[in-house]
């Protein structure tokens, strides 16, 4: 990867995939915004080890997000890429799903690209260009049997980033990273014993490393554009 | 066609019921035999705003109260607007996730105890443009999307007991090809063989087409699918 000395933002990044991903794309040449909503402490010492700068954001308010685009473009230049991570998981059969956890689940993950993304458009497109990731879940790909809210929200997101990939063509790519079962805090605990381990063909988990690795081959990659990208140790094969 | 047997005395609810495909749909189904409670978002016994979750609730219970039983949804409702994405009014982009993918989810749940008493089915009518994304219908798309992911979702949760599948019709003949032209800017005439073009079928869908496809998967015949999602498009999306 070239060293773009530019700023990329990475919502939800002060641990997990975010964390990796705003580690490896400092170490490429980025001056990375670092996001939190709620755990300031380590996306401060995220951001002091990288040489990047942290934010506080929830990712499912507009007016926010648009105030932290607004804040990376003065603190660190312009934005070459905008990483949507940012997002929790939740298991619930679908008797027991509220109201509020329902719409908080399509909030945070399907709204916090929609408004990242409007956010960052306008001044991509001024600068002629611009690179998108949306990091999705091999759910979206293949359900799940106790986290259908999960599963809705993450997978209109996939649905978003196609119909953008071809709205902000050719200036702005957009792409997709859809995770398999990921060794971060959000994987429940039943999903790191043997037996379900045992059944992904790679025999592993995966790490944020390799998670990381694929969101900034994706970032990079100049003809690609609307792509799911699927890592996931072979959990989804079709 | 015969009325099929399995339907006798089974009772649908069927969502947008008043366009072009919904009345396709409805009528199909009676004639398969089946009772159609025909739910639409403005007039009628059976009116319904779907992007308000307590409304979803009250429909399935009125259609519960009035014929005792549930044993079909077809959710075929669905808001729709293009715009610029960073043109797009965030409250009528949340108007048409809300509608479409909230509101299908809300009245599964609601649904659901009756389904699963009845061994029942849910269709869920998605769009091509939910599998393959679409310029300036960033919303739209999205929330198509995600009703394919809740249809694999929920086809796993509430397997064995309800089959949960979805259609992802392709353009079809409707009202709706009015609003594309006048987006478009151009004739009727024209945007439709704009979009017969791109089919290699060489035209655009008829609704009986896609209503044919939603009962078969309501019916015993499909009994051996779940979590599957139809493309009835004329073959527009092979390549992808």
């Amino acid at each position: 990867m070239s060293a773009p000395s530019r700023a990329a933002i990475v919502t939800g990044a002060s641990s997990g995939i975010g964390r990796a991903t705003a580690e490896l794309l400092a170490a490429a040449g980025y001056r990375v915004a670092v996001t939190f909503r709620t755990h300031r402490a380590a996306a401060d010492r995220v951001a002091a080890a990288i040489g990047g700068r942290a934010y506080g954001v929830d990712v499912a308010d507009a007016a926010g997000v648009e105030a932290l685009v607004a804040s990376v473009a003065s603190d660190l230049g312009p934005i070459a890429l905008a990483v949507s991570n940012a997002g929790t998981y939740e298991e619930s059969r679908l008797e027991e799903v509220t109201d509020d956890a329902w719409q908080r689940m399509l909030r945070v993950h399907l709204g916090g690209a929609f408004n990242l993304t409007r956010a960052v458009v306008p001044r991509m497109r001024q600068h002629g260009h611009g690179s998108i990731v949306f990091v999705a879940s091999e759910l979206a790909l293949i359900g799940s049997d106790r986290a259908s809210t999960y599963v809705a929200a993450k997978a209109a997101l996939i649905g978003l980033g196609r119909s953008l990939a071809r709205e902000l063509a050719p200036s702005i790519r957009v792409n997709i990273v859809a995770p398999g079962p990921v060794d971060t805090p959000l994987l429940p605990d039943r999903d790191r014993g043997r037996a379900y381990v045992s059944t992904i063909p790679l025999a592993r988990l995966g790490t944020a490393q390799e998670i990381a690795a694929a969101i900034a081959h994706v970032a990079e990659a100049a003809w690609m554009t609307g792509s799911v990208h699927s890592i996931n140790g072979g959990v989804v094969i079709q | 066609m015969s009325p099929d047997a399995q339907a006798i005395g089974r009772v649908a609810l069927v969502t947008g019921s008043a366009g072009g495909l919904g009345r396709a749909i409805c009528a199909r189904l009676r004639r398969a035999g089946w009772t159609v409670a025909a739910a639409t978002h403005r007039d009628g016994p059976l009116a319904a705003d779907l992007a308000e979750p307590e409304q979803a609730r009250a429909l399935v219970g009125l259609v519960v109260e009035s014929h005792g039983r549930l044993d079909l949804l077809v959710a075929n409702h669905a808001a729709m607007t293009m715009a610029a994405v960073e043109d797009h009014p965030p409250d009528d982009w949340w108007r048409v996730v809300d509608t479409n993918l909230s509101g299908s989810f809300h009245l599964a749940q609601a649904a659901v105890p009756h389904l699963r008493r009845a061994r029942g089915a849910i269709v869920f009518v998605t769009s091509e443009w939910g599998a393959i994304g679409w310029p300036g219908a960033s919303a739209y798309a999205a929330s198509k999307a995600g009703l394919i992911g809740l249809t694999r979702a929920l086809a796993r949760e509430l397997a064995p007991d309800i089959r949960v599948n979805a259609v992802a019709p392709g353009v079809v003949d409707t009202p709706q090809l009015d609003v594309d032209a006048a987006a478009a800017g151009v004739s009727l005439a024209e945007i439709r063989d704009r979009y017969a073009a791109a089919s290699p079928l060489g035209r655009i869908g008829q609704p009986v087409e896609i209503a044919a496809t939603i009962a078969f998967l309501a019916s015993n015949d499909a009994s051996y699918y779940t979590g599957q999602v139809f493309h009835p498009n004329g073959g527009t999306t092979t390549a992808s």
